[in-house]
């Protein structure tokens, strides 16, 4: 007689619909096109050709060209990478912030939680998008500096949601269990509370990159974030302004290219938020 | 007594996150590249004309000294001088403002107007087609960048369709006399209604822009929590009671979403500020954010800094202020200082 070893819990399958298997499919596309935008764009993407300034959208130049007779189509496949890329090395940035902050919160003494607190108070409390402004004018104009300060200010929610989630997993049995086999303090933190309080960020992660990319565009915008030739998209629309009157759609296409990344991030947000909690289901 | 003690703690918090702020500014003014007492002295100043100037702003002192006089300066609501006009940042800055609070209050009557209606209609009818749409309209109205939908905006209504002015507060010659700094209200004060008219016209499309994401997210929450309170075991009685779905989301499961609704609202006006700098500029309005823009393009680092520091002090007083509303409107609160309800 063979024994019969229970299986390892049963795993349900997660049966997605046609519509959130859609948004997962438009974001995953997203991510290729950043990563392979700039290989894919031709060469003269960033050299001017006046003989071909501001042409209207055809069948050569899909969405026109810009002032500097510039593709703007491929523009925006080549900007993907920075303007998608630098949007999510500030979410990760914060992130780790945030991260560090509410580990040491954790496991610190009672003063060191109370001290991180409320300096993350002070953080929430403070306009963001002004606050990078005038760190990103301070370090100089560029899309670093843009990444730097944006990196500088986000971390607070971060911070917040995390160190209550680690507190209640503190709480759990395994926490518990792992203490009395004599896992050191470190340890225990690193390899078991804070990957076992993640999943709570993981729903803020999709929210934050679609936020966080209107920031880094209007920071661009403003001027000091990327500056022209960079083909990012705050930036091209900073550049194409000054011809709107003849030419709106270099002003239209990268605006819209960011409500697309934003939306499908916004729309993911809102899928894994109600897989958490499915009492938000429609 | 716990809504004195509760109103005692925010305001410690309101100084302590102003006293954040200044500290920040401060660290942020040294780690300008370039020397302070050489741009404030001008660049063809000599040497001993910028040791002057670095002794009469305190320069020379050690940096735990200047930090405590930069506290002291900003108490005493002193945010620096701008490099570029020589005036003091905040004289400017008070200005401009009420050109900034018009519109704020404009756009979120505006964005209140579109947010509630929709909210109200789509958690009466969830799961319908109206439901559907409203959130993905709602999606996309907060993943815009404000400053591209101002440029759209401003294009096809000004430029295209010629149904708006495109840029300023008001057209040439009606003005009114400038008694509060708010073209609508002065036009109302002087009793000319022409005027009003034209300065709402110039209103109208930077109102929209900020009211848009500010109905988007007005209306997602106040959905979320109507439904929430529908979805309650509260509303078995009133529904086996038989009342009509109107009235069970309008006389119950309202007056139980108001709270966190007008708490959101607090936040979303307070981030209109920030907003601001890049919405005002597209339009070449007067007001704070054009005014940081404007440093910002000019190189005028103390002036951005300066503003910087206005701007948190304007944002911590919103949010302040809504928070204490949000107080007095929780009768949970409110009970208590009475002693009834108290649990």
């Amino acid at each position: 007689m063979t024994l019969v070893l229970p299986t390892a819990s049963p795993r349900r399958k997660a049966n997605f619909t046609a519509y959130e298997l859609t948004v997962f499919g438009v974001v995953a596309a997203l991510f290729l096109l950043a990563l392979i935008g700039p290989m894919i764009a031709p060469a003269d993407i960033y050299t001017s050709n006046m003989l071909e300034t501001l042409f209207p959208p055809s069948a050569e130049h899909w969405l026109g060209t810009d002032d500097q007779g510039r593709d703007i189509f491929w523009r925006l496949i080549a900007g993907s990478q920075l303007s998608l890329f630098a949007t999510v090395l500030v979410v990760i940035l914060y992130s780790i912030i945030g991260m560090i902050v509410a580990t040491l919160a954790t496991v610190g003494p009672r003063w060191v939680d109370e001290l991180l607190m409320r300096v993350t108070d002070i953080g929430l409390s403070l306009p963001g998008l002004v606050v990078s402004l005038g760190i990103a004018t301070v370090l100089g104009p560029s899309l670093q500096s843009g990444i730097i300060a944006l990196a500088l200010t986000g971390w607070p929610m971060t911070a917040r949601i995390l160190r209550t989630t680690m507190r209640q997993t503190m709480e759990q049995p395994f926490v518990e269990g792992a203490r009395i086999l004599g896992v050191s303090r470190t340890r225990l933190m690193l390899k078991h509370v804070l990957p076992n309080s993640l999943d709570v960020l993981i729903v803020k992660w999709a929210g934050d990159i679609s936020f966080t990319m209107l920031i880094l565009a209007g920071l661009s915008f403003i001027g000091v974030g990327a500056q022209p030739p960079s083909p990012e998209w705050g930036a091209m629309i900073s550049g194409a302004r000054g011809n709107m009157s003849i030419a709106w759609w270099a002003v239209a296409a990268p605006g819209a290219a960011i409500v697309i990344n934003a939306v499908a991030f916004a729309l993911l947000a809102d899928i894994l938020q109600v897989r958490r909690d499915p009492s938000l289901r429609a | 007594m716990a809504y004195l003690r509760l109103i005692s703690q925010r305001l410690v918090m309101t100084v302590l996150t102003l006293w954040g702020l200044a500290t920040l500014v401060f660290i942020m003014i040294k780690l300008i590249p370039g020397d302070e007492a050489q741009v404030a002295a001008g660049p063809g100043a000599n040497p001993e004309q910028v040791a002057s100037v670095a002794k009469r702003l305190g320069l020379d002192l050690p940096v735990l000294q200047q930090y405590l006089n930069f506290l002291l300066r900003m108490l005493r609501g002193d945010l620096g001088t701008s490099v570029v006009s020589s005036k003091p940042v905040l004289t400017e800055l008070a200005a401009v403002l009420p050109s900034t609070i018009e519109l704020m209050i404009f756009a979120s009557i505006i964005g209140t107007l579109i947010a509630f209606p929709m909210a109200l209609v789509a958690a009466s009818y969830r799961g319908k087609a109206f439901d559907g749409i409203a959130r993905i309209v709602a999606v996309t109205g907060g993943a815009m960048p404000a400053f591209w939908l101002a440029l759209m905006l401003q294009f096809f209504f000004g430029n295209v369709w010629r149904i708006t002015p495109i840029s300023g507060q008001h057209s040439f010659g009606i003005a009114s006399p400038n008694v509060t700094g708010m073209p609508t209200l002065d036009a109302l004060l002087a009793g000319d209604i022409p005027a009003f008219l034209d300065a709402l016209a110039y209103l109208i499309l930077p109102a929209f822009v900020f009211a848009i994401p500010f109905a988007a997210q007005v209306f997602r929450l106040l959905r979320a929590s109507l439904l929430g309170v529908l979805a309650s075991d509260m509303m078995l009685p009133v529904r086996a009671k038989g009342a009509s779905t109107s009235r069970m989301v309008l006389r119950h499961a309202l007056p139980n979403s108001l709270l966190p609704t007008v708490s959101l609202m607090g936040v979303l006006v307070g981030g209109m500020v920030g907003g601001a700098i890049l919405v005002e500029t597209v339009f070449a309005r007067r007001g704070v954010g054009s005014f940081l823009a404007n440093s910002v393009a000019l190189k005028d680092t103390y002036a951005v800094l300066g503003a910087v520091m206005f701007v948190g002090i304007a944002v911590c007083l919103v949010n302040l202020v809504a928070d204490i509303i949000t107080l007095m409107l929780d009768p949970r609160i409110r009970g208590t200082q009475f002693g009834a309800g108290a649990k």
